[in-house]
């Protein structure tokens, strides 16, 4: 009944929509962040809180694909929302073809741990009764990491399949949770690999340790809005990176930037007042990213409703 | 007379990260104050934003320090938390001796539990609030919740810790399982015999074992003040002393997320105070220029989503109060911005 709107307007081409001023002169040009994305196997997509995560991994994965790429968007979120961008109904835990080498998942951890059960266990009371245990439930919700390594190791499944009949996927996105929760993920596989250090879950530890230590192999996106809290959390974002895990974020996102406000539109109504605060913050703020040591590529902020169509426009603007 | 005015002493300001929960909890202290009510701020935020704010400094992250303001009413305090150091200073409090308290401080399970674990930071602030309202130096405290993975995790924390406490999973941990020598005692469960030090051994690694039974027999005499305490927490947070203020923004990705809360709040006897939608665009002045190509498009769709979404929501929330807060041209960075948030609430 949300979903119910009447468009009565015409969105603008994104083409029409002028990007701010590129400040940041040491940015490359827009094809050689795809390129540089597009030879990773995953791409871990994180930042602030509702700056966007969901909205770019999505487009994203959705430009890899129509540049060739056979891509898996995969969502970890519990309030499934990029299905929404892909035009889905809910994945409910599938893997979804959504269009010409696209795909989605909707992966909660403990679903593949309880299918992990039962494809170990395989007698059907005997895995009720471990499900049932309350043992079982604190092992799963307790032990630090766990979740963590589940999600990794489903892409790394992905990329690279046990089976050779499966088809691999060139490209994982990961729509991960914000930064902190985002940076526990990336630390879970070593910490883990410490404690435990062997057994089939200290392999699996170690070998996504070695996997997402790989740069050549493992990336992070940072999404932000060009605004003074997120700016702050992004470069403590990178200063984590560098410090923690001896890395830089392969590409920094400047999402929802607004663009020049060129008409007349009473420009001292509040709505004008507000709009010229926000675009002067904005350029400042990508000041302050420019210090950042990763390139930094900028997304318009877009009158369009969540949707395929924002995916679209924002897939092309990449 | 609005909401406010007649805000029991506990006020937990929570919603989804991003929607501006710091500042409707800065603001709402302020306000509190200003009525002529002594007020800590407490948060989480690891961005330490209050900090900023309030102007309080680092110092607030110890111990609650005073917001120098000029104007009318009472002291305003401001708190920053951090979840570590909550959780070791329970550990302190209940351990009966410095034996014990060490043995649990430098076990490296636990570094990993108070560290990483799902639910203890949100545990810890529901934690630190019961302390501070048992203390009952103020008239009024203001938490900021902690941006949770899962807007639930919050509320679940102190059921989680009873049930943990409750469930046989400690029982089978505080078995001795290992001799002195650290070797697990497989006599300790027939029937099963030396196959299964192999077998955990495989599954999880020995060490981690040896660590987490070490850490829950040093946490035994622990766990009654806790099991105590988590259920006080519980009984607090939905007797007439609380409220909650739910804070979402107007777009449409929001709405589902308030609405679940606020019925998870309703579901669990939590008594959900106003309903607060932030950051509302105006709606455009005049004939809204769809088809211009510039910037004034978008400020007219983001009038429009808003006004909206705040329509939607209000319908759809029925009797729960709404207040809207405008988007603000300057967003607030110090107390005079505070100030514009402060009196709309
Ligand atoms: N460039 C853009 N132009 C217009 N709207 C956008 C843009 N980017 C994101 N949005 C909108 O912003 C809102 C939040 O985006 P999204 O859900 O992707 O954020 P998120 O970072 O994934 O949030 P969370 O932290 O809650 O997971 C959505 O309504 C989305 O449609
Ligand atoms: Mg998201």
């Amino acid at each position: 009944m949300l979903r119910q709107r009447t468009r009565v307007y015409t969105a603008p081409r994104h083409d029409s929509i002028p990007l701010a001023p590129t400040i940041i002169t040491t940015m490359a040009p827009r094809s050689s962040h795809l390129r540089s994305l597009r030879r990773l196997g995953l791409i871990l997509v994180t930042g602030k809180g509702g700056v966007g995560k969901t909205t770019v991994s999505t487009a994203l994965a959705r430009r890899l694909a129509e540049d060739g790429a056979r891509v898996l968007l995969l969502e970890m979120d519990p309030r499934e929302s990029a299905h929404r961008l892909l035009g889905l109904p809910p994945s409910g835990g599938e893997v979804l073809e959504c269009g010409e080498g696209l795909y989605f998942q909707n992966l909660q951890p403990r679903r593949v741990i309880d299918r992990l059960v039962r494809e170990r266990i395989r007698i059907g009371p005997i895995v009720r009764k471990v499900q049932a245990s309350p043992i079982y439930e604190h092992f799963v919700a307790g032990c630090p990491g766990l979740e963590e390594l589940v999600i990794l190791g489903a892409a790394l499944e992905q990329l690279e399949p046990p089976h050779a009949r499966t088809t691999p996927f060139q490209v994982v996105v990961l729509d991960a949770p914000a930064t902190g929760h985002g940076l526990a993920l990336l630390a879970a596989p070593r910490l883990v690999s410490e404690v435990i250090e062997q057994g089939p879950f200290g392999r699996l530890a170690g070998e996504l340790a070695t996997f997402i230590g790989n740069p050549e192999r493992c990336g992070v996106v940072a999404v932000t809005h060009a605004q003074d809290l997120a700016v702050q959390e992004t470069l403590e974002l990178c200063r984590s990176l560098e410090a923690e895990h001896g890395r830089r974020a392969e590409l920094i996102v400047a999402n929802g930037l607004y663009p020049a406000l060129t008409s007349d539109a009473s420009s001292s109504s509040p709505t004008a007042r507000i709009w010229s605060q926000r675009r002067a913050a904005n350029l400042q703020a990508l000041e302050r990213l420019a210090a950042a040591p990763a390139p930094v590529l900028q997304l318009p902020l877009l009158p369009i409703d969540d949707g395929p169509r924002l995916a679209a426009e924002l897939a092309r603007a990449l | 007379m609005t909401w406010i005015d007649e805000a029991p002493s506990l006020l937990l300001v929570v919603g989804s990260g991003g929607v501006g929960k710091t500042t409707v909890a800065a603001g709402a202290g302020l306000r509190l104050a200003e009525a002529g009510h002594e007020t800590l701020v407490m948060t989480f935020d690891p961005s330490l934003r209050l900090k900023d704010t309030l102007g309080v400094g680092a110092a607030a992250l110890d111990q609650p320090v005073a917001v120098a303001r000029s104007g009318p009413g009472a002291p305003l305090w401001a708190s920053l938390l951090d979840a570590r150091t909550t959780f070791d200073r329970l550990v302190k409090t209940y351990s009966q001796d410095s034996a014990t308290r060490d043995c649990i401080l430098g076990n490296r399970y636990y570094h990993h539990l108070a560290g990483g674990l799902a639910g203890i930071l949100e545990y810890m602030a529901v934690e630190r609030l019961f302390e501070v309202y048992e203390e009952g130096q103020y008239q009024r405290i203001v938490l900021d919740t902690p941006p949770t993975s899962q807007a639930l995790d919050f509320l679940e924390a102190p059921q989680r810790i009873v049930d943990f406490l409750d469930s046989g999973a400690l029982r089978v941990a505080m078995k001795p399982w290992f001799d002195d020598r650290g070797r697990l005692r497989a006599s300790r469960i027939p029937g099963l015999g030396r196959g299964l030090e192999a077998w955990l051994d495989r599954l999880v690694g020995i060490d981690l074992l040896r660590d987490m039974a070490d850490f829950f027999r040093a946490f035994q005499p622990l766990f009654d003040g806790f099991r105590q305490r988590a259920l006080q927490v519980q009984k607090l947070l939905r007797s007439k002393a609380t409220q909650f203020v739910l804070v979402t923004g107007p777009d449409e990705a929001r709405i589902p997320d308030a609405l679940f809360f606020a019925r998870r709040l309703a579901e669990g006897g939590y008594p959900l105070g106003p309903v607060v939608i932030n950051r509302v665009h105006p709606e455009y002045p005049g004939q809204p220029p769809w088809n211009s190509d510039d910037g004034a498009s978008i400020l007219a769709w983001q009038g429009a989503r808003d006004q909206r979404g705040v329509a939607a929501l209000r319908s759809l929330l029925g009797a729960t109060q709404t207040v809207v807060l405008p988007q603000l041209e300057v967003e607030p960075a110090d107390l005079t911005g505070l100030a514009e948030i402060s009196r709309r609430l």
